[in-house]
This record gives C-alpha cells, structure tokens and sequence, in this order.
C-alpha cells in the first residue's frame, strides 16, 4: 500500500505541470514522430560497427583463435575481459527494476525501461565473447547437459564455466521476461494510439492483447514482484558466479575468495555508470528532462560513489592480503605485476585505480553530482576503469603465473580482437536505437503511477496535509483508499 | 426489474452480453484466479502441421549441411608383404650417420613408412642414448626439399646419361671431397677408384674439424688420431670451452658418461667435478660445476698456466679470476690423479699439445684417456683442403667428387672454393640435397638418405654398427658407393659390396644376418691404453702459445647450435623449432653478449627490473653490426648470462641456400665467412670486433623469456630445488626439510595429501603412472623434445607463431639462472604435463574433455574438447598447447591455412611430409588442446602384449619417447604403484632430493624430480647464496 502522500522535502520525480494525457504525448512521441537526421546517423555508425566485428569473429571461427594474440601462457586476454565488462554491465537494470522495486524507490520507474533494456543488450553483447572464444565454436552445445547418444556423457558441473552457462542464460531469460511484462501496458497504449494499421497489428501482437482490466493490472502486479523476487538473487549471484570463474582457479590473483563480492558491487558500479551514459543522452535527444530528472542522476551517482568506494576497499583489500599472506606467488601478482607502475602492466592497474577509486570521490559533492557534464564524463571514466580492473584480473594474473620460464611475452590485442569488442558495441547500439526508435524509452504507465503523488504540479496539493494536525493526517491516510 | 443503486454505463444498466463479458474481468468482490484448460494440443495447429514443419527443417538442414566432402582413398594391398601387418611396427637396426657422427640406432616402421628412431641399447658407445639431430634425422627422409633426380647442368638426367657423361670426362686424376667417412667398405670402395684413376686422392673435410688436435696428437704421440674418452671414470673434469656434451666430437657418448659421474649415491653421495672455462654461454658450461669466464684468445695462456700449476708451479699470464679457477682445476686435477681428464674445444695445434702434456701429466692417458680405441668422427685436415683450393684456383684439378661436404657454404674463404670450383672441368655433387656447393656442380646424383641406404660405420675403433634400408628410395637417388665403383669399373652393386665385405669377416652369411639384426659389432674386450708422450713437442708449443698474447679488445665466438650443428640442421623444422638450451632461442641465430656488455653497448641492465621487463617482454631485440678483419654481419643480441663480458657468440649453420626447404627461409646469417685460417686450421674466434647498433630491431623467436626463479617477492624454491654438494653432504635431508617448511601449513609433508583439501582422500589402486627426472643427469640438449615432436606428431608452427608463444611442444626444458648474474649456476629442468592427481585443470573444463584415468593419467580428449582454454590458463606448470590455427591440415574448414601459417608449416602438411607421422597418434585439429599423454599409445602397446602373453605387465615393456631417447637416462617411468618397478625404486633411493614442483598447491603430480646437486665447496656454495640475497 502506497502512501498517497509524500513529503514536501522529497524533489518531484516528473517535473512540469504533466496531466496523464501529457505523460503519454512525451513518452511516446518518439515511436510516434519520423527518427531524426541523427537517429539514422547514429544506426548507421551502429550497424557499421556490428558488421565489423562480425566479419571479426568470421575470421576467428574460420582461421582460428590464433587471430588473437592470446598464446601458451595468456589464454584468456580481450575476449574474457569483455565478457564480465558486458554482464558487469547488464547488471544496473535488473538492480533496478527488481532490488529498487522490492524496496519501493519509486525514483525507479524514470530510468527503469531502459536499464532493463540496456541489461538485456549488454547480456546478449556479454554472451559472444564466452560462446566465440571458443577454439570449436561449432561444438558449443556440448555445454548443454541434453540426453545424447555419446553414453553417459554429461557436462562437468564442477566447471565454473558450466556454471556461467546457467548463471547467464538464467538472467538474461528471466530479465527477459521482467522487461516484457513490463512493456505490456505500454504497447497497448501504443497500439490504442496507433495511426496505421501494421502499426495497430504489429503493436497489438506485442501486447498481448492487454485491455488494462483490473484483472490485466493484477495479474500484471502479481507478476512483476514474483519476476522481481526471482531477479533479485540474480543480481547478485551472475556476477558471483562469473567471479568463480577465477576465484575457484589455481592461479595467483585469481584464487582469492573476496570476489563475489567485488565483483558484484564492481557489476552494479559499471552498470550504474552505462546507465548515466545513455540515460544523459536519451533525456537530452529525446526530450525527456522532466521525467529523467537531476535527481535521478544525483542518486544514481550516489549508488556510483558507494559502489566504486566498495570496490576501492577491495582493492586495497587484495593488496593488503598480497602482503599479509606472505605467500610469494600472490605477492609478486598483487605487488609486481600489478602495484608496481612501472612492470609491463603497471599502467593497467594504476589506470584502473584511478578511474575506478579516485574519480568516483569526486561525488561526494553535490554540485558534481547534479552537474550532468560531470557526470556523463565520470560514466565513462568508470566504464573504462571497470574495464581495465577486468583485463588487470585476467591479463596481469596471467601472464606471470607459477613458473617464470612460462612468462609471458608482452600481450596487446590483434585488429580482430579489438573488432570483436567493437563489434559488440555495435551489437549493443543497434538494440539500443531500435529500442529507443519503437519502444517507450520510459514506463508510461510507471510514470503515471507516480504522477500524482511525486509530479512537480501535485505537490502542492500536500500543502493542506501538511497543515494538517497529527491525528487527521493519521486517520485520513489510515482511511486512505 | 431490479434497478442498480448506481450504473456507470448503460451496458451495466442493462446488463448487456458485452458488458456481461467485460465485467468477468472486472471482479470486484473477490480475485478468482480463473484456470484456462484449453492446452498445447487444443491449440490451433495441429499435430500435423508440426510434424510438417519439423520434416521440412530437418530436410532443409540436411541439404545445407551435405557440402561435398573431398574423398581420400585408402588403397589396400593386393598381395600383402609378409613382413607387413597393417598396424604393427617393425623394428630394424640401423645407423645414424650424418658426416662424421655415428649413432648406432633402431628405427620404427609402420606400414612401410620409418617414422621414428630410437637408440640401440645393444651400442656399449650410446647406450641406446640419441640426439636431437637423431631424433630428427627421420624427417629427413620425407623432405621435400630432397633432390629427387640426377641432374647435369641443373636438368634433370637419367643416371645412365650422367655415367656415360662422366666416364667420358673421368680421365685422368680426380679429387674426392667428402666428410669424415667412418665406413670401412666406403673407405674401401674410395680405394679401390683412386687406385682406378691414378693421380687422383681423397680430402676428408671437415665444417668444423679437429685438425688441430689431430695433428697435435701426431705432434705428441706420433699418431694422427683422437683417442677415445672415458669422462665416466674421471672424477675431474677440467674443460677449456669444449662443448662435449652439446657439440664437441661425440656428444651423446660423452653425455651418457659424464652422467655416470653426475648421479649421486645418497647414502654415499659422490660425483665428479666438472671445472669449466666458458668464452660464451655453452650446453657444457651450463652443466660445470665452476665456471671461470675467459676470452677466447685466453684458452692458450689457460693451457699453459694449468699445465704449470698440475706440475706444481707458478701459474702467470693470466687475471687473477682466472688464477683461482686455474687453482681449483689444478687441485681438483691432481687430487684425482688417474681419473682425470682435460679436454679443449681449441682447434689450435700447439694449445691441443699443451692440453696432451696435461693429461699426461694428470694420469689421464691411458686412463680416461685410451689410445687403445681410437675415433673416427672426425678425420678432416683443414690445412689439406685449403692445399686443394689452391690447387683449383691455380687450376690443377680436374675432376672433383662431393660427398657429404659442403665447403661453398662451410669454408670460412667460400668465394675462394668457388672461383676455384668455377676452374674445375668436371664437378660432381652427390649430396641428397641441392646445397650450396652442390648447386655449383655440374653433375648432382643425390645420394640416398641412410635410411635407405646399405652401409657400415665404425665410430670407435673395433666397434660396427650397420645400415640396413628401412624403405625402398623414395626418389631416383643412387648410393654414393654404387657410383664410385661403377666408375672404377667394378659392377658390383654395393648391396652386395657391403654383404660381401662383412660375410667374409662374420663367418658367413647367416654371420651377416644375426649382425645385421642387432645392428652393432662390439670388440670382445675393450682395449684401454695409453700412448707416450713426445716431450720436445710440448716445448715447442709451449713457446707458440706464449708468443701469441691475448686480445684486450672485443672477441668473437662462433659456435655451433646442438641442433643445428654446422648447418646440417638447419632445414629440419624439428630442428629449428627446438629451443636452443642456452638461449632458448628458435628459427635464427643472433649475437650472444653478456649483461655486463648489454650495459654499455645497448644500455639494457638487466638488473634494472623495468628494463629488464622490457628487453623480456618484447620480442624485437636490438641489432647490431659486427665487423671483424673487414666483414661485418647484423644481427639481433641476445643478453646471455654467463658469457665472458668482452666477447661475443655467433652461431654458425645459419643463412642457408633456400634450395635447402622451406625451414631455412629468413632464418639467420651466415657466420662461417667470420672464420679465419690460422697456422693451417680454421679458427671460429677473432679478436678486435667491432660492435655498432645499428638502431634498429629485429624480432627473436624465444620460448622462454624470464630465466631466474628468483622474484622481487620471494624465492620460489617449490618451483626448483638447487644444492651444492657439501650441503648435501652436511645435510642430507636439507630438501626434505625445505619441502617440510612448505608443506607445514597443511599438516606437514606426511599428512599433506589428506589435510590440504577439504575432499576425502581417494584409492588408487591398479596402474599408477609415474616420472622421474634427475636434474643431476640431465643436460638440457633437448634430445627428447624432439623425440616427443617425432612419437607424439606435435605440430611445427613456424617462426611468426612462436614469437607469439604458440609453440607446440609437449615437452619443454627449462632453464633458470641462480646467484650471480654475470657467471651464473644453470639449471635445466623437463617439463611435461605433470599428470596430478588432483588435476587443477580437469575440474574447469566445462565439457569434462579432460579427466582423469584409473591409472592416474590425465588424459585429454581432443573430440570432446571446445576449446575455452580454461585448463591451460589452470595450470599451474603451463603445459597445455592450444591449436590456435590449423596447424596441421586437419581441420574441417576449407582454405583456412594459406596467409595464416607459413610455409613451413604447409610444407609440414605436404603428403611426402605427413608420412613421419605417428599413425598411433591422433593428428590434433585446430581450436583443442593437447599435451603430453605419458605417450599413452605406448602403454596400451605395453599393456596389451603382456595381456597377450598372459604376464604381468613389468616396467621394461614400456620405455616413453623422451626416456627412450635421452642419452643419460634422466627420465624414469613406470607404475609406481608396483613396488618391484624401476619407478619406484628411484624414487626410493632418493627420497632426500626427490621433490614435486609447486608441491603447495596440493594438485599432486605424478612427475618427481631429483634436485640438481653441484659439486661445489661450500664456500662456493655460500659465494652463490650470498651473492643471491
């Protein structure tokens, strides 16, 4: 039960003077108008990148892995460090959506359509890189545990790769879902509004034939906590999973048992920071300011300070214990190959520090948090810092491991290893402008929710509850109906 | 009608069907959650049109997926051979014989294809031990690079033609230029056609010969010869830069007995010592248990100082580092009277004199020295080749035949053989390939490979070892032999020629046949003698030596590789892509310099760790100009510890004619021009070189970049285990207590494998597969990396992949550095896959493609693996070798290897090529991991017999391709759960060194190592430590 009243001292989540019908013409105007000039640009340049990095992974699938510069003792470089950069990523949406749901923060239903939109096009980015670092790509559904003709050969499920396989697919099906029924209202609205006929079939097939009975809402309501509950433990457990991946090896600077946690406030940091980045833009382009407000990007800068504070103390945390264990293979990872700015990969690691655990501080003032420039700057300074923490865990625990005759030769990626990554932007883009072009980037029905309760205009109408003794406010919210 | 208190709608005031409808949805007394029943097969499509559109999909994948497939035909004999059985090999003796070196050795045949040797254990020389070249020599025979017909004038000719154009131009004297011949009907056969052609006389060549000491030991003991030696019974060993057991004179039968020396008894550890004196960073330096540094123009005034101080006087002339090397060697030398040995890589006479005064003066003649056998690697005179090019050029020879030398390439004054060549009438080559010097001849008629060939070699003096063909020719080649006594008009085939030879002398021709079989004649009892000594010879020299003063400018070294030799290897793939064991280097050669020179010519300190880092980490190494006498060559500089700070190392065997194949393309420079002929002997050193940087880079193909296990954070002695031998001796049990400490967070070494892990201990009853290696017995020559490329068809990749760390090998011999940098202890060290227990790589496969067998083998299973590469990544040895590309032609995707792979490895892929391969052995695709299997086809082979003739199986039934080959029997394998097994009593019988690598880890492997034992004093031992900390 919501309260239908909110402090005065609470900053309204829409702003303008916004009617239910106003909320609709925003939101929608974008599926409704021509794309612009730049629109087009911009899916052009997307699609561009797409086509290059899939002609990326052509060659790699049909020339080999050796069109990487991974080798004997490097086995894993870009392709990995993408991988848990993108499901980093997709980590912000389903935060949320769901976690921010459960708690009632009704500041999400601003940014939630696209973060979730976001988490589902940085999961499916995410899954190439474990799929296409394969050396026989064509023998992936080996890792799928089906009933086969090979006699009783199954997968290992003590492989934290296997695990990866469920922990993924389990997320990106589940956000999957969470992000649909949550769109239903909205495409029926879309459809209700619809201007053509392909527009009314196509925008009805997609909403399911919602009539926005109370019914519809219940079950609708019902079905978002349920999918909400069974996302939250998701968010945490992806990124522990993937954090498994390295924290159940053999190696130094991976075996440590501090990354599920880190790694999941480092997933929840970088998602955090690629929301600020697109949300800065889709509010400004499409002229959504008043309902993406500053104050959502102020409290989202302050998940980001907290997160990349968290992060800091990992670090810190992992540098104490390369010391404190006195064991001489972590050691020489944590302290040589990492600390010491001026060993091969000195500069990854001081640039993820500074990216990762300085920067961030600057949001502890408000005036930068508020300062949408900084901000946009900031998210992408953490995105490159989450990524560098990424390649510093893999490339520099690597590359000089037990034996130092298997140290590696300096390792710095192929044209085709960087088209991958780039590739996947263009993956991501492309989703993300088809998004933007056909579905309401912000919850229309969300937002109305919260319309009257946190809208710039409605507040003063609290003003007479505000003026109210204790004991009619108490009763009138107790009656409330 | 009853009338509603309040209506919203007419449809509600009229209770309408449509509304009635609506108002289902609209429940507002309570939330009835209304079950639809109508199911999946209710729906609108029906069973039918599923079935529909699964046959259509299925059929339309079918379609897509029936590419045509290209068809191999694998044709089956019409009339079988009887000797043949299609999968079962057959075993012939033979002999390895390239030039002068002779490896009495067994090959494997498959199917009629030799596809593996391996040494005769029946050859009291080796020992049934092998070099990488042996080990490679089989390749040889499936090059495509071979000459595949005679030819005059570069056409292609019958043999008929060529013998009648030579009969007609063979009139008169003739020259026979070949390598040392060690056969004794060759040698006959060579008589009988310089008795044929009167006038006409045979030069022995030699690349790299032993003139000097030839000629010296006539000078001392009358007889031009080289005895044998015995370093096995020598307690010290003093050598000035001999490299005996990389590439000096014999190497696989000085290794396999200076090993003898080298294993330790623990209840009663004793060994040799080996003192060394090093111009450049050597495989024999590396293995000494001192090293003294020196220039090359040094090794005299070294001579002549230890020859004074084993006689009890002063020793002069030389630094006072040295001094104290002299010292020791000459306390070691006379503490050891009569097992004894001193041996020089000099190939000056007068310091080959002054080294016989030694030995004699230290008991070593007659002793380790015997006179009694005498050896005939290397014959060649170089004074008597550089008589016949002169002889050329002032145009007085006119016919001259090539076998086995190579002297357009090898002569250091090449321009000087050939001018002379170009006046020579008739000029005949009959070397297997188009070498530099035979493609300057007008007559080439290839000679068969030896395992093709009849023939007979006698290496020691009384002792034969036989060639037997292990296949018909493959191409239009004819024996050497058979031309020569064509053309001295004997129309013997030299088939018979060499049956009749030994029948007479075997009793017969069942005597022949039961020889030929074992493959070896071994005298009844060896002969041990000594010969006397001419003292006037050692003054004369002693007065030569003195004359000549050593150098204060920049010296240069020019070497030979272990597996390259003086070029005999270079088109070997196997060969080129073997990591040099000093510096690990592949595909080139490159300048050595020491840190010390590193500093001030390149500005590299290695003791810097950033640069450091940054020389390791970046393939590209600076090059540098070399000039010396007015030749200059540019090379890469490789910074190898333990190289005399004023001189520098070339190796020869580089730069090769590209006729040679595919392997010698780009790879290296040509060093023998550097040479100089000095006092009638060519000399591989100068002094005065001048070094300039040319600023630029070039790109070093090394398997190994870091050397010391030394870190900035702590020594990581689980990862190698060094000891002098006075520690030893002090405390036996100083490893096993190491290995205690280290063991002792986890309930100590005793209770280790149950309290490191939280799982339950597991039985392993049955077979359980085990390794030993004894680092005191290895060398490092790399014998059985290319034994394991041969047994196991481990993929070359080329130079372009190893600079990128994509080399195969199953099998890698690391080296580490210990104490000071500039002279520092060397330690080798195998590694293979270490088959643990509790493998870290079998539980992250996802798809389970590695496991784990009930004999305790972690196998890999290529046709299951996806390629993620997280075992490799796992391992905590980084033993796993990934396909980064398709390697070897075995791929499903079409056109997929030109561009990506070079041509060496397409060469690799070539029909005549593949026919090396191991037909036991899958031939990995691209995209899966492989590693070494414990050469599981050989256990299943062993197993089986013995399962066939109803006997345990024992450990002689299985001998794997790296213990087999190694020629000091390093390498120990068996089951160790079987407690008669030699596995098991070796590790038994050095529990104190025994120790695992990365023990701590608790990942339990099946590979122990003995840990390497120097015979240093403890003072020296404590010089390290200090040095160290």
């Amino acid at each position: 039960m919501h309260l239908k009243y909110e402090s005065q001292l609470r900053e309204p989540l829409v702003y303008g003077n916004k009617t239910y019908s106003q909320v609709t013409e925003d939101i929608l105007r974008p599926i409704e108008a021509k794309p612009s000039r730049l629109w087009y640009i911009g899916f052009f340049i997307a699609v561009s990148l797409l086509s290059f990095g899939a002609y990326s992974v052509y060659r790699e699938v049909t020339y080999g892995i050796g069109q990487w510069n991974l080798n004997k003792t490097i086995g894993w470089g870009w392709d990995i460090t993408n991988f848990v950069w993108w499901v980093g990523i997709g980590h912000a949406g389903t935060l949320i959506s769901a976690v921010l749901l459960l708690f009632r923060q009704g500041w999400r239903t601003g940014v939630n359509r696209a973060a979730e939109a976001m988490t589902i096009f940085a999961v499916m980015c995410a899954g190439q890189f474990p799929i296409f670092h394969m050396g026989r790509v064509w023998m992936a559904f080996f890792v799928m545990p089906y009933p086969n003709s090979r006699g009783p050969l199954w997968v290992n499920f003590n492989s934290p790769l296997l695990w990866d396989v469920f922990a993924i697919s389990t997320y990106f099906t589940v956000s999957l879902l969470f992000w649909y029924s949550g769109l239903l209202p909205d495409f029926a609205t879309v459809r209700d509004r619809a201007f053509t006929k392909l527009r009314k079939k196509l925008y009805g097939i997609a909403a399911f034939g919602w009539n926005g009975s109370t019914k519809h809402w219940q079950r609708h309501e019902s079905l978002s906590l349920v999918l909400a509950g069974l996302s939250t433990p998701l968010v945490l457990s992806v990124h522990t999973i993937v954090s498994f991946d390295f924290a159940t090896s053999v190696i130094p600077g991976w075996h440590t048992t501090i990354f599920p946690p880190y790694f999941v406030a480092g997933a929840i940091f970088s998602g955090f920071a690629m929301v600020q980045s697109l949300l800065i833009i889709v509010r400004k382009v499409f002229g959504l300011t008043d309902y993406i407000t500053i104050g959502h990007i102020d409290l989202m800068n302050k998940v980001i300070v907290l997160t990349g504070s968290i992060v800091g103390i990992a670090y810190l945390t992992e540098l104490f214990m390369g010391w404190y264990s006195q064991n001489k293979y972590e050691g020489y990872t944590f302290w040589y190959s990492r600390a010491y700015l001026f060993s091969p990969y000195g500069w990854s690691y001081w640039g993820m520090m500074a990216c990762n655990v300085l920067s961030p501080q600057i949001f502890w003032s408000r005036k930068m948090r508020r300062n949408v420039f900084v901000t946009f700057f900031m998210s992408i300074i953490v995105n490159i810092g989450m990524w560098f923490e990424r390649f510093v865990i893999i490339v520099t625990s690597l590359y000089r491991d037990y034996l130092p005759s298997s140290w590696s030769v300096y390792y710095s990626p192929t044209i085709w290893e960087i088209g991958f990554y780039v590739g996947t932007f263009g993956l991501f883009f492309t989703c993300f402008f088809l998004f933007a072009k056909y579905f309401p980037v912000i919850a229309v029905a969300e937002i109305k929710y919260v319309l009257k309760r946190s809208g710039e205009s409605y507040k003063p109408e609290f003003d007479a509850i505000d003026a109210q003794p204790i004991d009619t406010f108490v009763h009138d919210q107790a009656h409330a109906h | 009608m009853e009338q509603n208190k309040n209506w919203q709608s007419f449809g509600e005031l009229n209770k309408s069907e449509a509304y009635n409808k609506e108002v289902n949805n609209e429940f507002k007394e309570e939330l009835p959650f209304v079950e639809d029943h109508s199911g999946f097969l209710q729906s609108k499509a029906p069973r039918r049109d599923f079935l529909k559109y699964l046959g259509f999909s299925t059929a339309a994948a079918a379609v897509a997926a029936s590419c045509e497939m290209p068809i191999k035909k694998a044709i089956p004999f019409a009339n079988k051979p009887e000797d043949i059985v299609p999968g079962i090999a057959d075993y012939y003796a033979t002999t390895y014989v390239q030039d002068g070196d002779v490896v009495s050795v067994i090959a494997k045949v498959r199917d009629g294809r030799p596809i593996k040797l391996e040494g005769n254990s029946l050859s009291p020389i080796t020992g049934g031990g092998t070099s990488a070249r042996v080990q490679a020599s089989v390749l040889d025979l499936y090059d495509t690079a071979r000459l595949r017909f005679p030819t005059i004038a570069g056409k292609e000719a019958t043999f008929e033609a060529v013998d009648k154009a030579v009969a007609a131009e063979l009139n008169g004297a003739a020259v026979i230029v070949t390598s040392t011949i060690t056969s004794p009907s060759t040698k006959a056969v060579i008589a009988q056609f310089l008795a044929k052609h009167p006038g006409s006389k045979h030069v022995t060549y030699d690349a790299v010969s032993f003139s000097g000491m030839l000629l010296a030991n006539e000078a001392s003991y009358g007889k031009r010869v080289i005895p044998s030696y015995h370093f096995e019974k020598a307690k010290a060993i003093v050598s000035l830069s001999a490299d005996f057991l990389g590439t000096w004179l014999s190497p696989v039968e000085f290794a396999r007995q200076y090993a003898t020396g080298k294993k330790i008894n623990e209840k009663n550890p004793a060994m040799s010592k080996h003192i060394h004196f090093e111009t450049v960073a050597s495989l024999t330096g590396s293995n000494a248990d001192e090293k003294y540094l020196c220039r090359p123009s040094e090794i005299g005034a070294i001579a002549v100082a230890l020859l004074s101080a084993v006689k009890g006087g002063e020793i002069a002339g030389v630094d006072a580092k040295l001094k104290a090397g002299i010292e020791a060697a000459a306390k070691a030398l006379t503490a050891n009277k009569g097992a004894a040995l001193v041996v020089a890589g000099s190939n000056d006479k007068d310091v080959q004199v002054i080294v016989n005064a030694i030995n004699d003066a230290i008991g070593a003649n007659g002793t380790t020295i015997n006179f009694g056998a005498t050896v005939n690697y290397r014959q060649g005179i170089d004074s008597d080749f550089a008589a016949l090019v002169d002889d050329m050029n002032a145009g007085k020879v006119n016919a001259i035949l090539f076998h086995g030398a190579n002297p357009v390439y090898t002569w250091p004054q090449a321009d000087k053989v050939k001018s002379g060549l170009a006046k020579v009438k008739t000029t005949i080559s009959f070397n297997g390939k188009l070498d530099e010097t035979a493609a300057v001849c007008k007559y080439v008629l290839p000679d068969h490979h030896f395992l093709e060939s009849w023939g007979d070699a006698e290496p020691v003096t009384g002792h034969i070892s036989f060639i037997q063909p292990t296949i018909a020719p493959l191409f239009k080649t004819r024996a050497f032999q058979d031309s020569l006594l064509l053309w001295s008009g004997d129309a013997t085939e030299y088939t018979n020629y060499v049956k009749n030879f030994w029948s007479a002398k075997l009793g017969g021709e069942n005597g022949w046949n039961k020889t030929l079989q074992e493959g070896v004649i071994n005298p009844a009892t060896p002969v041990v003698s000594g010969a006397s000594i001419n003292s006037s010879a050692v003054a004369a020299a002693l007065i030569a030596v003195n004359a000549s003063k050593p150098s204060t400018k920049i010296e240069l070294a020019l070497y030979q590789k272990v597996g390259i030799g003086a070029g005999q290897g270079a088109s070997n793939p196997w060969l080129q892509e073997l990591p040099d064991p000093v510096t690990r280097a592949t595909w080139d050669n490159y300048i050595i310099v020491s840190p010390a020179m590193a500093k001030t010519l390149l500005n590299i300190d290695l003791n810097n760790g950033g640069q450091a880092d940054a020389y390791e980490v970046q393939p590209p190494k600076k090059v540098v100009k070399l000039t010396v006498e007015g030749k200059s060559i540019e090379l890469p500089v490789l910074i190898i510890p333990g190289t005399h700070p004023q001189t520098v190392g070339i190796a020869v065997g580089y730069g090769r004619a590209e006729s040679l194949g595919k392997a010698v393309i780009g790879t290296g420079k040509n060093a023998f021009p550097l040479a100089c002929l000095k006092n009638g002997t060519v000399n591989f050193s100068c002094s005065d070189v001048t070094l300039t940087p040319t600023g630029e880079t070039y790109p070093v193909a090394l398997t190994q970049t870091h050397f010391r296990y030394d870190t900035t954070q702590g020594n990581r002695t689980e990862v190698m285990k060094e000891l002098t031998l006075a520690e030893f001796t002090k405390n036996p049990k100083v490893i096993l207590e190491e290995r205690e400490e280290e063991a002792k967070p986890f309930g100590g070494l005793e209770k280790f494998e149950a309290e490191a892990t939280i799982y339950p201990v597991y039985e392993r009853p049955g077979i359980k597969w085990g390794m030993n290696v004894d680092l005191n017995a290895c060398n490092g020559c790399g014998a059985c990396v290319v034994a394991c490329n041969a047994e196991n068809n481990v993929a070359i990749v080329g130079k372009p992949e190893v600079l990128r760390g994509h080399e195969m090998h199953w099998l890698r011999i690391d080296k580490y550095f210990s104490g000071d940098m500039e002279n520092p202890n060397v330690v080798f060290q195998p590694l293979m896959c270490q088959h643990c227990d509790n493998a870290p790589c079998e539980n992250v496969c996802p798809v389970a493609a590695t496991n784990h067998s009930s004999e305790g083998l972690n196998q890999m299973t290529y046709n299951r693996c996806i390629g993620t590469r997280y075992c490799a990544n796992n391992c905590p040895f980084k033993v796993r070798r990934f396909n980064w590309a398709d390697y070897t032609g075995a791929d499903s995707f079409p056109d997929n290897q030109r561009g990506e792979v070079n041509d060496v490895v397409l060469n690799m892929n070539d029909d005549l090529t593949r026919m090396v391969l191991n037909p036991d052995v899958t031939v990995r695709s691209r995209g899966v991991i492989e590693k070494c299997s414990f050469c599981v086809q050989r256990l299943q082979a062993a197993k089986l017999d013995a399962k066939k003739e109803s006997r345990p199986m024992v450990d002689s039934d299985i001998k794997v391709a790296c213990q087999q080959s190694c020629p000091t029997n390093a390498i120990s394998f068996g089951n160790a759960n079987d407690k008669h097994s030699a596995i098991t009593m070796v590790r038994e019988e050095n529990e104190l060194r025994s120790f695992h690598v990365l023990e701590q880890l608790h990942v339990l492997p099946n590979v122990t190592y003995l840990a390497k034992v120097r015979n240093q004093s403890e003072a020296e031992g404590e010089k390290a430590e200090a040095k160290k900390a």
